[in-house]
This record gives C-alpha cells, sequence and structure tokens, in this order.
C-alpha cells in the first residue's frame, strides 16, 4: 500500500530516513513550514527556509523517489515575535504563488495570544485569496480550548470547512472537529500526544472519514516512520483496508488535491525528472 | 526566427494556443510599458499550472545575444513561458536594474522557476551583466538547477571566467553529467582544464574507482 504524511518536517531529517520511508511505503510528503528548532531573527531567514521549501527539500526527496510537497506559513510560535512577524508574513504571497505549495500552514494557536490569533486570522485570509486549504496547528497546552477556538475563528472567517484540516487531534477533540465538517489530523508520537494504538482505537470508533495521520517527525524526540507503524497497528486490529487506505492515502490526497497542485505524476513535486545517478553515490 | 522572443511566443501559441491566449490577457505585462511585478510575479510562479511542463522537443533553435544559435529542444514549455516573461520584463525595466531583478527572481525561485532563468540568461542583452546569478547556480546541489546552467546552455562558455568554467566542467563530471552536454566546450580548453581532468582520472584510479569514460573530452586540444 502506498503511503502518505501529510505532516513530516523533513528539512530535520536526515537522507537515511528518507531512504527508511521509501522503504516503508511512504511514496508522498507533505512538509509543512513550522519553526526550526530556536527562534529565528531575521524575516530574511524565512525567505532561504520557503525557498529550500520548494527547492532543495523537494530534490532530497525525489533521490528517493518520495514526492515532496509543502505548505508555507508564519508558525504560531514564531507569530509572537512583533520584530519579525509582519515581515514574514508580507513575503507570503509571493511563495504562496509558487508549484509544489499545497496548503497554507501551519498556522493556529500556541499560546493562545492576540498575536497568535491575529496573523491566524490573516493567514486564513492568505489561504482564501491564494485559493489553497489551510493546514491547522493545535496548541499542547490548554488543547480543547484552543482547538474551540481555531474551529470558531475559522467560521468567522468563513472559510469553507471541507478546506481545512485540524492537526494534532486527540480523544477529546477529535469528535469536535468532525462535528464542525473540518479534516482531522493526528501526529503519531514515540512517547507524547497520539500512539499507535490509541489512533487504532479512534479509527475503530470513528471511523476513516476525513481522518488523517502523520508523524509530524521534526528535531523533538520523534520517528518519520509512524504512519507506516500506525497502519501496521490498524491491520493487526482487523480493521479493513479499504479504511486504512482511507485513512493514508485517500484522505490527504483529496485533502490536498484542493490546491491543483498536487501533482503526483511528474519526477519531484517542481516537476523535475531526476535522472538518478550520483546524489546517492556513498 | 532570429528574435528569440517571438520565437518562443510562436512556440507557446502553437503547442497551447487556449492558455496563451488568456495567459497573454493576465500577463499583459510582457508588453505592456509599466511593468506590474505583482502580475509578473504571479504569472511567473504560475506557468508550469498554465503550460505545463512537456518538452519543446524537435529541432528549434533561438539564437542568443552573442549570436550563436543552440537548440533549446530540452527545454520545458514553462521554460518558454517563463523566458518571455523574463525577456518581456527586461524589455521594460530600467538597465541598472536588470541583474538585480534576475538575481532576486533566482534566489526565490522554486526549481523550475530556477531552471528556466538560467536557460534565458543567453537570451538577455549584454548576458555578462548577470554572471553572479549564473555563477551562484554553479553551487547548488540541485542537480537540475546545475544542470540548467551547465548543460545545453551556452552562457558558461560565453561568459564564465577560466577558472569558474573549468571548475564548473569538472563538477559536471564529477557528479555524472555527459560531457559532450557541455555547449562549446572546444572553445574553453585549456592547459589547465586537461590538468584537473588528468588529476581527477589519478583521484579516481587510486581509490579503485572507474575513470568516466569521457573525461577525456575535457583534456583533448
Ligand atoms: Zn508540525
Amino acid at each position: 500500500m502506498r503511503l502518505f504524511d501529510p505532516h513530516v518536517h523533513m528539512s530535520s531529517r536526515t537522507t537515511a530516513d528518507y531512504e527508511a520511508m521509501a522503504a516503508a511505503g511512504i511514496a508522498v510528503v507533505v512538509e509543512p513550514a513550522f519553526w526550526l528548532g530556536q527562534p529565528r531573527t531575521h524575516a530574511g531567514s524565512f525567505a532561504d527556509y520557503f525557498a529550500s521549501l520548494v527547492g532543495w527539500e523537494p530534490f532530497r526527496a525525489s533521490q528517493f523517489d518520495v514526492r515532496h510537497f509543502c505548505a508555507l506559513a508564519l508558525n504560531p510560535r514564531e507569530a509572537n515575535d512583533d520584530r519579525i512577524a509582519a515581515d514574514v508574513v508580507a513575503l507570503l504571497p509571493r511563495y504562496l504563488a509558487k508549484d509544489g505549495v499545497v496548503a497554507v500552514g501551519e498556522v493556529g494557536y500556541d499560546e493562545q495570544t492576540p498575536a497568535e490569533e491575529r496573523w491566524f486570522a490573516e493567514q486564513l485570509e492568505l489561504a482564501r485569496r491564494f485559493d489553497l486549504p489551510v493546514l491547522v496547528h493545535t496548541p499542547h497546552r490548554d488543547k480543547k480550548r484552543g482547538t474551540e477556538r481555531s474551529l470558531a475563528l475559522v467560521r468567522e472567517i468563513g472559510l469553507p470547512p471541507q478546506r481545512v484540516l485540524i492537526d494534532h487531534n486527540t480523544e477529546e477533540t477529535l469528535p469536535l472537529v468532525l462535528r464542525a465538517g473540518c479534516w482531522a489530523g493526528h501526529s503519531i508520537y514515540p512517547n507524547s500526544k497520539m500512539d499507535e494504538p490509541r489512533m487504532a482505537a479512534l479509527v475503530q470508533q470513528y471511523g476513516g472519514e476525513r481522518v488523517l495521520i502523520n508523524s509530524a517527525a521534526d528535531w523533538g524526540i520523534s520517528d518519520p516512520l509512524k504512519v507506516a507503524t500506525t497502519v501496521a497497528e490498524m491491520r493487526a486490529r482487523g480493521i479493513a483496508e479499504e479504511v486504512i487506505a482511507t485513512v493514508a492515502w485517500d484522505n490527504p490526497v483529496a485533502f490536498f488535491s484542493q490546491s491543483g497542485r498536487l501533482d503526483l505524476e511528474a519526477g519531484d513535486a517542481t516537476g523535475n525528472a531526476f535522472a538518478g545517478n550520483t546524489v546517492r553515490r556513498g | 526566427m532570429s528574435d528569440p522572443a517571438a520565437a518562443l511566443a510562436a512556440i507557446l501559441r502553437q503547442r497551447r494556443p487556449e492558455a496563451f491566449a488568456t495567459w497573454l490577457a493576465d500577463a499583459s505585462l510582457a508588453a505592456g510599458a509599466s511593468f506590474d511585478r505583482t502580475a509578473f510575479e504571479l504569472a511567473f510562479a504560475g506557468a508550469g499550472r498554465r503550460f505545463g511542463t512537456d518538452t519543446i522537443g524537435g529541432g528549434i533553435t533561438l539564437t542568443g545575444a552573442s549570436g550563436r544559435a543552440w537548440s533549446i529542444a530540452g527545454w520545458g514549455l514553462d521554460d518558454a513561458a517563463r523566458a518571455l516573461l523574463v525577456l518581456g520584463a527586461v524589455a521594460v525595466i530600467p538597465e541598472a536594474a536588470q541583474p538585480g531583478f534576475v538575481d532576486d527572481l533566482y534566489r526565490a525561485g522554486a526549481s523550475r522557476e530556477r531552471r528556466a532563468l538560467l536557460r534565458a540568461l543567453a537570451l538577455l542583452p549584454d548576458p555578462q551583466r548577470f554572471l553572479a546569478t549564473a555563477l551562484d547556480a554553479c553551487r547548488t546541489s540541485t542537480l537540475p538547477v546545475f544542470e540548467a546552467i551547465a548543460c545545453e546552455n551556452p552562457y558558461p562558455a560565453e561568459c564564465f571566467p577560466k577558472p569558474r568554467f573549468n571548475q564548473m566542467a569538472l563538477k559536471a563530471v564529477f557528479t555524472g553529467i555527459a560531457v559532450d552536454r557541455i555547449l562549446l566546450l572546444a572553445t574553453r580548453r585549456s592547459g589547465e582544464l586537461a590538468r584537473m581532468a588528468a588529476d581527477y582520472a589519478a583521484e579516481r584510479r587510486a581509490a579503485g574507482r572507474p575513470v568516466p569514460a569521457d573525461l577525456a573530452l575535457l583534456g583533448a586540444p
């Protein structure tokens, strides 16, 4: 089965990770823009980061036959830095127009500050202007409240819920997100947020419709194979193959296809056929 | 046809007549006297979605600023559209601003945007002015971008200083690119390039690795 990891920070991973992911069946990844392990102090750092997400990283992935797409945004954490926030958001229109950009994200709340709300709302408007779906990060602390506020802001701005993916869900937030008509992502971590048995139980309870799973793998303790290990757990519990395929492939394809830019045919996310020669050379 | 803009427009009109007609209206900047940077960037970024990435193919050549013609069979239709846009922009923005404009587009470019820019450099007036961008491209590890400057492109042979041309040629061999894809190589052969090729062959032999069969092409007089 071909697998899709709809939220994974490949910039933090090595080529050995790409190799392992490809071997585990992960054929497509979406890398949302987030922080880089420590706060950036110049808006220009984001310009280079965005350029990397539409250039270097898709090429790196293509060497392992993994298709790499991205979502771009000012993330909720760095939205709190008023020395850079406005300049970073001003960069976005230029980059949101590019090939390989299949969503605006991650936007959302972290500490649920007024600054976060301002840039969350402005970037929801950008998503509307560029006709892109949105990937919404939900806070790890005070999660239920943050998720409710995220859903309320989406409603207030008037974005159609089917164009919004609310991520990092738990047992408490998943039913809220499904009831609102949005898509629900789940980040499967080695020892926080959500694990494979709990995730499989959620799929047994709620079914696969509008449910997605991801590894979110970044600089923290994380594992880029979590989509594959969660699929194995679902299979071990006897969840139907078609439900597993809905969660691990069909749903992310359907969600990001709303961008009109999820081109799964060409060589890499920016359409480069890669001849495959020396870069894998030791 | 020796006017590259006219030749590129003809290719797009013939291959994608409907896309071309609506695109020209959106991208009126290409012909208009006032340059709209925002409209330009949207058209430039979206060219692949408008025209697709099929290659031009066939025996189509363009004539560059030096008067030399070369084949653009390997260009994508999106490359043709982006090159046409850049030619249009360079025709209307002040001369002194052009190198900065091209370099900024390159730095912010997605892979295929960067490729298209590099392929178009030799078409621009007084192409030597864009040398810094071309040299920067030689330092990339994104192979399709490196290939766009090093292969099927007359720009390096026409504009690079000798040490930079030699480094590019050796990097091409090093990354597995066939030497005969470097245009006008015969005009840039030198004793220094031959020495570098010979040293590289010796390094490969010492490591017990095969020597690329076409390495000799770098050194042959
Ligand atoms: Zn994330």
